[in-house]
């Protein structure tokens, strides 16, 4: 009996903090600075890892190379085809083709551009997470006790924080938008469920002890426009949604997702579609093209990749978010992988262990950049109008641009773009005149 | 790791460090999706691969035993990682500190390498028409491209071969084909092993203390 007054009484008070702590300066908008403080010492803490793993090491290092290790583990040889081919010809062009292309073909082997971008990020330093020691070994006695308290801290204190504020968050997500969805349409409704879906987001942030750096807020998206980002993980919709109210599309799920999903839907015009209604594109056009022609709609949210990339490049954007017309807000977000990974690896982790990870890494810190608003012009079509949206963002991301299709995660290049590939290179063998 | 016993082939002893035999390992799991050997279809999964041209010869010369120096001859049905290992070495780079026999080994099984590739039936001779099936496969995909200039390209190549390795030959003379000595002869003076090879990053970030 008394143990379980004890633990009723722990219990309550631990409510308390964290109702006090977290959950009201949240809902008001404003900071108390714990979070500062944890990063502070965070900081330090794996400042201090390194510099204990460099002295660690015995023999003389070489000279580290200054492009970073997520862009590949072997030197490419980037001469284009032409000039290698020239250097090389003697007599025969076709010994000299073999050559270039055999290569090529090696390096594809050994490591390809874009099967790298569907696993995690590599880190030049290790961050204190078992997960990323892939190639760091036992060094000394004190970096194995400050992991270890780590791992203490990780899991039994910030795991259980984290869980109850998530349960919290999600809780009055629900409740909020349910209670703001009786009301009847005014514009009072619509400040109200900004309110509550600014506050879930921010608890929700909490939650996975985010830090998120804001840039150039004033190209936020305005109502009745489009915001692009680019994909890293499901956590990418709450760090936007952190900063502003937007209008989500997405797929009806089952589950604890579509309670979310009808509560929200409620109190604001989120775009919900049925399975059997993403199939139709001109379906899909349509809704959101209503959607967005409304001026006094929220800004809707669209992640054109289609799918999670490992936030080191940017793929190919699918055109329909561009065909609808409107004014395209092009946000990026770059997570710094020191703290956390992000990424979500569908093929390798389920959402809930992913969820686990997310609440057991350090932190997630990130940048958002706000870019200013584009518009398709008269002689773009779809596919050109995307592309140069994607080079904005994968520009002020720091992030590399690939033409290739985040489909590929699960299936096969388009025969099309074989073709292609290969016509380019036919036109410049007849171009060299080695032919006929 | 069960790997980590398996003997490293002795192309390799020289220079190679531990961190790149482990991301190649890492490649290796990833290619064959956490099993112990690769066929050929799971280089089916390589985008990067799929528009090279003569990609049907680079992954058949993954799976020639010649070059996976086994006695027998013919083609494996799977290699191992040990055997990957074998055939990525014919691409490690030139090492500043080798002297002139080794380069020159280096070099021949470099050659011997690209000999195989072009060598289809194992005959140890490049025939006409083994000839012509490369030009036409680096040809391939081109609609603009008439069978014939492939041949052409061909036939214009195993004269010159020809002339360098038997000089002038008589009215009935009819030249079989490239042996291996031919092809390093037609090879001698040009610069192969800085074509023929893939570099690795030197990333030794944080070593570990043994």
């Amino acid at each position: 009996m008394e143990v379980v007054w004890a633990v009723g009484q722990v219990g309550a008070v631990w409510m308390a903090v964290v109702l006090c702590l977290i959950v009201l300066p949240s809902a008001l908008g404003i900071s108390l600075g714990i979070s500062e403080a944890y990063m502070w010492v965070l900081v330090k803490t794996l400042e201090w890892a390194t510099i204990r793993l460099q002295k660690g090491v015995k023999k003389p290092q070489p000279q580290m190379p200054q492009t970073p290790t997520a862009n590949g583990i072997i030197e490419r040889d980037e001469t284009p085809m032409e000039k290698e081919i020239a250097r090389l010809h003697r007599a025969d062009f076709e010994f000299s083709h073999i050559f270039y292309f055999c290569r090529k073909g090696f390096e594809a082997i050994v490591e390809d551009e874009v099967t790298q971008r569907f696993s995690s990020e590599e880190l030049l330093s290790w961050n204190l997470l078992t997960r990323t020691n892939v190639n760091f070994h036992y060094i000394s006695l004190r970096l194995t006790v400050v992991w270890v308290i780590g791992v203490i801290v990780r899991y039994c204190f910030l795991l259980p924080l984290r869980f109850t504020l998530a349960a919290i968050g999600i809780t009055s997500m629900i409740v909020g938008t349910t209670v703001v969805g009786q009301l009847p349409n005014s514009s009072v409704k619509n400040y109200l469920s900004e309110v509550v879906h600014l506050t879930c987001s921010r608890i929700l942030v909490r939650a996975l002890s985010g830090t998120i750096h804001y840039h150039n807020k004033e190209n936020r998206p305005q109502k009745g426009g489009i915001c692009v980002a680019n994909h890293t993980s499901p956590i990418d919709a709450i760090i936007l949604t952190n900063d502003g109210c937007y209008a989500m599309v997405g797929q009806v799920h089952g589950g604890l997702m579509g309670v979310i999903q009808r509560a929200t839907v409620k109190a604001c015009p989120h775009v919900w579609f049925e399975r059997s209604e993403i199939k139709d594109r001109h379906l899909v056009t349509k809704r959101l093209r209503e959607h967005v022609a409304d001026k006094s709609k929220l800004p809707i949210l669209i992640f054109p990749e289609g799918t999670c990339i490992n936030n080191t490049s940017v793929m190919m954007f699918k055109k329909g978010s561009f065909e609808i017309g409107g004014t395209i807000y092009p946000v990026a977000i770059k997570y710094d992988p020191q703290f956390g990974d992000a990424f979500w690896n569908s093929s390798k982790y389920n959402i809930v262990s992913y969820l686990l990870r997310i609440m057991t890494s350090w932190a997630i810190v990130c940048n958002v950049w706000y870019l200013p608003p584009m518009v398709r012009e008269e002689d773009e079509d779809a596919v050109q109008f995307a592309n140069r949206v994607r080079s904005a963002i994968a520009r002020q991301g720091g992030l590399t641009e690939l033409p290739w299709d985040g489909g590929l995660k699960r299936a096969k290049v388009k025969d099309s773009f074989k073709e292609e590939q290969q016509k380019n290179y036919s036109k410049m063998l007849v171009r060299n005149g080695s032919i006929g | 790791v069960p790997w980590a016993s398996a003997p490293v082939p002795s192309l390799f002893s020289l220079a190679v460090t531990s961190e790149q035999i482990e991301h190649l390992h890492r490649r290796f799991k990833q290619l064959s999706q956490d099993q112990l050997t690769i066929r050929k279809e799971n280089f089916d999964s390589i985008p990067d691969l799929e528009f090279n041209p003569i990609r049907g010869k680079i992954v058949h010369a993954f799976f020639d035993k010649r070059n996976l120096r086994q006695e027998s001859d013919g083609l494996a049905d799977e290699i191992n990682f040990e055997d990957f290992l074998t055939i990525m070495s014919y691409f490690r780079p030139i090492e500043m500190n080798m002297d002139e026999e080794q380069l020159d080994r280096f070099r021949k099984e470099k050659l011997k390498f690209l000999f195989h590739m072009y060598d289809s039936d194992h005959d140890g001779k490049i025939t006409l028409q083994e000839y012509r099936n490369v030009v036409e496969e680096l040809l391939s995909g081109n609609p603009h491209l008439e069978k014939e200039s492939a041949r052409s390209i061909a036939d214009g190549a195993m004269m010159e071969a020809a002339s360098i390795c038997v000089g002038q030959m008589g009215p009935d003379q009819v030249y079989e084909g490239i042996t291996f000595e031919d092809f390093l002869k037609m090879w001698q003076g040009i610069d192969i092993e800085t074509k023929m090879h893939v570099r690795f990053l030197n990333v030794d970030t944080i070593a570990h203390c043994y």
